[in-house]
């Protein structure tokens, strides 16, 4: 039973390490698909704010982290 | 295979090698804890029940997920590829700036050997049954990993198998290095490739969010190139932002 709660930890901790993180990318797929299939918004314009969305998602998970270890 | 063809199983191989990679390293090191003191026996018959079930999971999941809708299967794997990447991704940026240690396997050695000599000294009478677990589970571990990427990047393409191959062939690799050696392989450049490894599933994952969603994504499988350098540049610029406040903060 150990190995298996320990299996389940390591396959949640594999899409949670990072809460925010997770939200922020889950809230900007949910926008970019609203944005494609019910706005009609061009393909390109979604792609290149699902693109772009990631990569600032990416920097502010990385320098909130930073902040937060020079704080302590 | 053509040239198209190979713009997608050229990353999806290389991303499943890299990522097995690193993770038999950090297997591997345990397994040598559990050789070193009970010898190789009971490591290698916990690393290979380990690398059994992890087999049985790539050969069970992987014809499973050929049977779903190929965009919501595109949508959902992009989306978790997504989570995995950019989370790897971020860790190596914040080793690379120094904000977090870099992983240290000499020192995990150390702590995982004195762990198993001090379980094995209050249960004495099942001293090869404890390391062979303890292999077992290292190995388990550290597979789900790759298990989950050889999938993902391979269900959808057909590409299942030269993902899985890729895998092995780095778990092989690290196999024959480790036991010519027998010490920790502290000299891998870890943090680089998992590095490579967060661009490479990162880039993975915008595509395969964006196809999933119906976007057509402009030069099609060449986007995933594009992708990576995007994610690259980015990673590198910000590892070099925060360098130098972490290291004031140090001071």
């Amino acid at each position: 039973m150990n190995i298996i709660r320990e299996v389940l930890k390591e396959l949640v901790g594999m899409f949670l390490a990072d809460a925010r993180l997770t939200l922020a990318t889950l809230f900007l797929v949910a926008v970019v698909a609203a944005l494609v299939g019910v706005w009609r918004v061009g393909p390109l314009v979604g792609g290149g704010i699902l693109v772009l969305g990631c990569l600032a998602i990416l920097v502010e998970a990385a320098s909130r982290e930073a902040r937060r270890v020079s704080r302590q | 295979m053509d040239p198209i063809a190979w713009s997608v199983a050229a990353p999806a191989v290389g991303s499943a090698f890299l990522a097995s990679l690193v993770e038999a390293v950090e297997a591997f090191t345990i397994v040598l804890a559990v050789a070193t003191l009970r010898g190789w026996r009971p490591a290698a018959c916990g690393a290979a029940g380990a690398l059994g079930v992890l087999g049985v999971l790539i050969a069970g999941l992987g014809p499973l997920l050929d049977r779903v809708p190929l965009h919501p299967l595109q949508l959902a794997i992009g989306v978790l590829l997504l989570l995995l990447g950019m989370g790897w991704l971020r860790k190596a940026i914040l080793r690379a700036a120094g904000v977090i240690p870099l992983h240290d396997e000499a020192a995990i050695f150390a702590s995982e050997t004195g762990q198993l000599a001090d379980s094995t000294r209050h249960q004495p009478t099942s001293l090869d049954w404890i390391a062979g677990l303890t292999a077992f589970k290292a190995v388990l571990l550290e597979g789900l990993e790759v298990v989950f990427i050889v999938i993902a990047v391979g269900a959808g393409r057909g590409l299942l198998w030269p993902a899985g191959v890729g895998a092995l062939a780095a778990c092989l690799a690290i196999l024959a290095i480790g036991v010519a050696v027998r010490k920790p392989l502290a000299k891998v450049p870890e943090n680089t490739l998992k590095f490579g490894i967060g661009v490479m599933l990162s880039a993975f994952g915008v595509f395969w969010t964006g196809e999933g969603l119906g976007i057509n994504w402009p030069g099609q499988d060449f986007a995933l190139g594009a992708f990576a350098v995007l994610f690259l540049s980015v990673g590198i610029a910000a590892a070099s932002m925060l360098r130098r406040p972490a290291a004031e903060a140090i001071q």
